[in-house]
This record gives C-alpha cells, structure tokens and sequence, in this order.
C-alpha cells in the first residue's frame, strides 16, 4: 500500500530535521520507488526540515552541532534524489558563487547558506574557503553568476569584502552582479559602508536574500 | 583630563579592598594591534618573544591601560600538541590543519611541553621579559585558549561539534588531553609570575548549547580555573558571542571575571551575575573601535559605563573581544581618555553631559 507523496514529503522533513540520516535516505527511496517528484520532494521535505532546523536555531533550540547533523541527513537524502531531478527543472536556475574570505577557514556558516540556496533552486558554485576577492570575481564571470556570496567570521579578514565590491566596479559588471555578505561580525551597516547589495545574518534569511536579489537582478 | 595617579596595580588593588581610585580599570584588548605601535609585522612574532614583549610594553606605555596580555593567536597550544598554523605576512595568523584528521589518531597526542612546542617558549619569553620590565606596576597574562576551543582545533570545529551527538566520549578525550596542556601552560606562566587569561570561543552559545557547555566544556574549565586558584592568581575568562544562558555556569566554573562580547548586554550581565564576578566589555571591536570616530568611541564607552559603572563585584571598560590588527591607535586612545574623563566614582549626569555639546 503506497503512501501519499505528501505524507513522505513531510516525513522526510521530520528525518532532516530529527537528524536522522538512515531515515532520511531511507524516505527518499521510498519517494523514488513511487515515482514522485524529486524536486518536489528536495523543496517540501529536504528543505522545508532544514528550513525548519534554521527557525530552531534562531530559537536556540538548536545549535551548530544538531544543524550539521540535520544537514548531513539532508545531504544524505538528497544523494538519493538527486539522480532523479527532472532537467528542465534544473535548467533556468539562479547561479550563486559562495565562499568563505581569504584568511578565513571557518566554513559552516557558509556551507548551510550553500545547503540551503542549493535546496532553494539555486545553482551553488562553491569556492570553500580563504578565497582571494580575485577568485571570487573570476568565477562568477566563467560560470555567468548573478550573485557572489561572501561569508567570514572573523574581524580581521572583513576589507577582502570590501575589496569584491570593489573588483566588480573596476571590472565594470558591478551592474550585473550583486554581492550579499554574511557571518559572525558583519553587520548591515558593514554591507552598507563597503557597497555591497544586501546582508543576512543567517541561511535562512541568505535564502530570502538570494531570491530578491536574483528576481531583482 | 587628569593624569592617571595609580599604577594598575595600585589601581587594582585598591579597587578590590573598596577603596578610593583614580578612575576605572581599562582593558582595550589590544592583540595583533601592538604591531602597529612598534611598526612590526604580525608574522615577526613568530618565535620572537622578544619582539612580541617589546611590542606589547610599548602599547601597554603609550596608552597606560590596566592589563597586558600576550597574545598572537589562538592556536598555539594546538599547533604546539600538532597542528598546522598558516601565518600571512602581516595579519593574525590562522589554522590550516587540524592535528588529527580522524578520531582513530587520538591516541598519538600527547599534551603540549611549554618550553619544547611550538611557539609557546616564545610567548613564555615575551611573558618574563614584560614582567622584568613593567611587572612591578601593571599585571602581565598570557592568553591561553580553553580545551573544548582546543579541542576544536586538534580535530577540527565542525568534527568536534558532530561527535558532541554523535561520539560524546571522543570529545572528552579531547579535552582530557587539551587540559593537560592547559595545566602544563599555566603552570609555566605561574611559575615566572604570570596568569593566565582564558578566552574559550567556542564555548559560545552561538556554537554549542548551554547544556552541552556544561557537558563537554565546563568541567574543564573548572578544573583549569581552580588550579590557578591553587596559586592565588584571579581569572578573566572571555567566550565570545551570545553568552547569557551560561553566565551562571562561567561564575560556577570559578571565574573571578567575566569578559563579555559584545553580542551580549552588560546591564543584563549586571542584573544576573554582577553580583557574583566583576564583568569587563564590550566596545564592538569592528563597528566602533576599528570603523568608529574617536567621538563613536567616546559615545560607546559613555553607554557601556551607564550599563556597568556600578556593578558590584566591579566593572572593567573594555573592547568585546580582541581588536582588529589595524584598529587606529587614536580609538584606543579615545577609549582610555573617556575613561579617565569619567573619573571615579563616574558621575553619569556629566559625561551624558559631554556627548550633547560635541
């Protein structure tokens, strides 16, 4: 007897968001087997239990260790998905290119606004970490990227920010691409003062960001 | 602007017994920023006690604040029990690679020797050179990294964050082992007259959650702070971010002082645990002192004071955290001078005063 989509759809987010990594890979068989959608098991299960993972954290009922255990049971089930995501749904999308500054090797931050723009339609060109201003621009131009997202959480490495801002308008293409900092010490007025085009101070609202940006762009 | 009239020391002391003071204690925390005073680079410091002393007195001389702390970074217990450091030419060094890469290689750490590993002979040096030269008039520390941060950093952060659920008893071992190179370290401040000042930012509760501070990062904290109570020295432990949940558990772990960022409120830290440890903070070190006007310093130390002034184990001016490298020495200048305005005991109506008529 076959489940409703929307029943695996909403186990699948309590299984991210329950940090359950075998039950999560486990639905999303389930999903594939029946033949539903894959993405729209990616956006109403995946995300929506990482999504609801970010409100706990905003909460503080959760905190870095529950959020990387829901994210290693989303990756988890979105391993399985993955395979099954239509193409044309794939194509059209929004390219994202993230990294963490140079000096900077904290990366979780960064890597839960990529997990959580990756499950929101989003094309994520992941640079990693301590990444010079010059990378960032380069990639964004090879891979035709309407957003740079910059992420540090440290106070000593904030002017590389500065710097990405400032390639884009000497390169002249500042118009085309708009650049969202994030982490622990930067500040709306930071994103302000060194010209970039929106802030966020977590992934969720990194999500909200990204989409304004990109409708906007 | 009145001339200090007490060394800190005397400033310190009699502000313990209640007696009357100059002004408040200051504690910009000054880090990498006393390159800048002496025209060095950051990365000269590696292994160069001399130089990180000389800088650090010279900082300590042009702004007369209340403490000196050596400081580079906060890997060099790590790096000395194994892990790798990247050092840029002029700014705070960084980890490049955590001691282990699994947990299966925990047995092959073994507890840090201060006088053999890494760089910590060079901060031991820095430490007995500033003591020989300024010792008798201001207290000198050592910055020393707790054992969960630590243990963090021989792991990993985001292995050490998942094994808090997922392998509880790896994190202890960890820490086990991070402490037994804090005790060592201490040990060794102790021994030529310096304490230790404990900065834990892993701790914060923008990381772990209260309950697993005071699972995985508390004991240890508490069997560090009583050994350096063993030899009679107070202790500032400073965790970074959102804190207020685990005040209570930083006093209980025996705290004489808590070091409050600037993510946090100093009359809420007042309210709660005022009464049980002095607190210290919390300038923004990035909005105010490194991006700020010496007048933006001037209003942030007046707005930390009518939170703090009388809080009633004490209160130290201070910036959040440590400052940024390139921090304008004119701002930590600003902050000392509006704390001398001030005076003691702080008359609010007056400097409140001051701000309108700038």
């Amino acid at each position: 007897m076959s489940k409703d989509k929307e029943v695996l759809y909403s186990e699948l987010s309590q299984a991210v968001l329950e940090m359950d990594e075998e039950r999560s890979v486990h639905i999303s068989g389930e999903i594939v087997a029946e033949q539903y959608d894959a993405y729209e098991a990616v956006v109403h299960g995946l995300a929506d239990g990482m999504d609801r993972a970010g409100r706990l954290f905003e909460e503080e009922e959760y905190f870095i260790p529950e959020l990387l255990m829901c994210s290693d049971a989303m990756y988890a089930g979105l391993e399985v998905l993955k395979p099954h995501l239509k193409r044309e749904e794939s194509g059209g999308r929004k390219r994202v290119v993230i990294g963490v500054v140079e000096g900077d090797t904290h990366d979780i931050g960064k890597n839960l606004v990529k997990i959580m723009l990756e499950t929101s339609g989003f094309d994520v060109y992941d640079l990693g970490r301590d990444i010079s201003p010059q990378k960032f621009v380069d990639k964004a131009k090879e891979v035709g990227a309407e957003i740079i997202a910059v992420s540090t959480l440290m106070t000593t490495t904030m002017d590389a920010m500065a710097a990405v801002v400032q390639l884009l308008h000497e390169e002249k293409i500042k118009d085309k691409i708009r650049v969202m900092v994030g982490g622990g010490p930067i500040s709306q007025s930071f994103a302000d003062k060194i010209g970039a085009d929106g802030y966020a101070a977590n992934a969720a609202g990194a999500v909200r960001l990204a989409k304004k940006l990109a409708g906007g762009a | 602007m009145t001339a200090d009239q007490m060394t800190p020391l005397e400033r310190f002391s009699a502000y313990n017994r209640g007696d009357p003071i100059d002004r408040l204690p200051c504690v910009p925390i000054v880090g990498n920023a006393a390159a800048r005073v002496i025209g060095a680079r950051v990365s000269d410091f590696r292994g160069n006690g001399r130089l990180i002393a000389s800088a650090q007195v010279a900082a300590y001389k042009l702004f007369g604040y209340d403490v000196i702390r050596v400081f580079t970074d906060l890997y060099t217990q790590a790096e000395a029990m194994g892990a790798k450091v990247h050092c840029p030419p002029d700014e705070t060094a960084y980890l490049e690679t955590p001691a282990l890469t699994d947990t299966s290689e925990i047995d092959r750490l073994a507890p840090a020797n201060p006088y053999r590993d890494g760089n910590l002979p060079g901060h031991l040096e820095a430490m007995k050179i500033a003591l020989d030269q300024v010792g008798h008039e201001v207290s000198v520390t050592g910055a020393m990294t707790g054992p969960f941060t630590n243990a963090s950093f021989l792991i990993g952060t985001e292995k050490l964050v998942r094994l808090t659920l997922k392998d509880p008893e790896k994190v202890h071992r960890l820490c086990e082992i991070s402490l037994q190179t804090n005790l060592r370290y201490a040990r060794a401040m102790m021994d030529i007259g310096c304490t230790p000042s404990l900065t834990d930012p892993m701790s914060s509760s923008m990381v772990i959650s209260p309950g697993q501070f005071k699972e995985f990062s508390f004991p240890y904290l508490k069997r560090l702070i009583d050994f350096i109570h063993t030899r009679g020295k107070t202790v500032t432990l400073h965790i970074c971010g959102k804190t207020s949940k685990i005040w209570g558990l930083m006093a209980d772990a025996g705290a004489d002082c808590l070091s409050i960022d600037n993510e946090a409120d100093l009359l809420e830290a007042k309210q709660k645990v005022g009464g049980r440890v002095r607190i210290m903070g919390n300038v923004r070190p990035s909005e105010v002192m490194l991006q700020g006007t010496t007048g933006d310093v001037r209003a942030a130390v007046v707005a930390c004071l009518r939170k703090a002034y009388d809080s009633p184990k004490g209160y130290i001016v201070a910036s959040g955290c440590s400052l940024p490298t390139e921090t304008p020495l004119r701002n930590i200048q600003a902050m000392l001078d509006t704390v001398r305005e001030a005076g003691y005991p702080v008359n609010m109506e007056q400097l409140e005063r001051g701000i309108n008529h700038e």
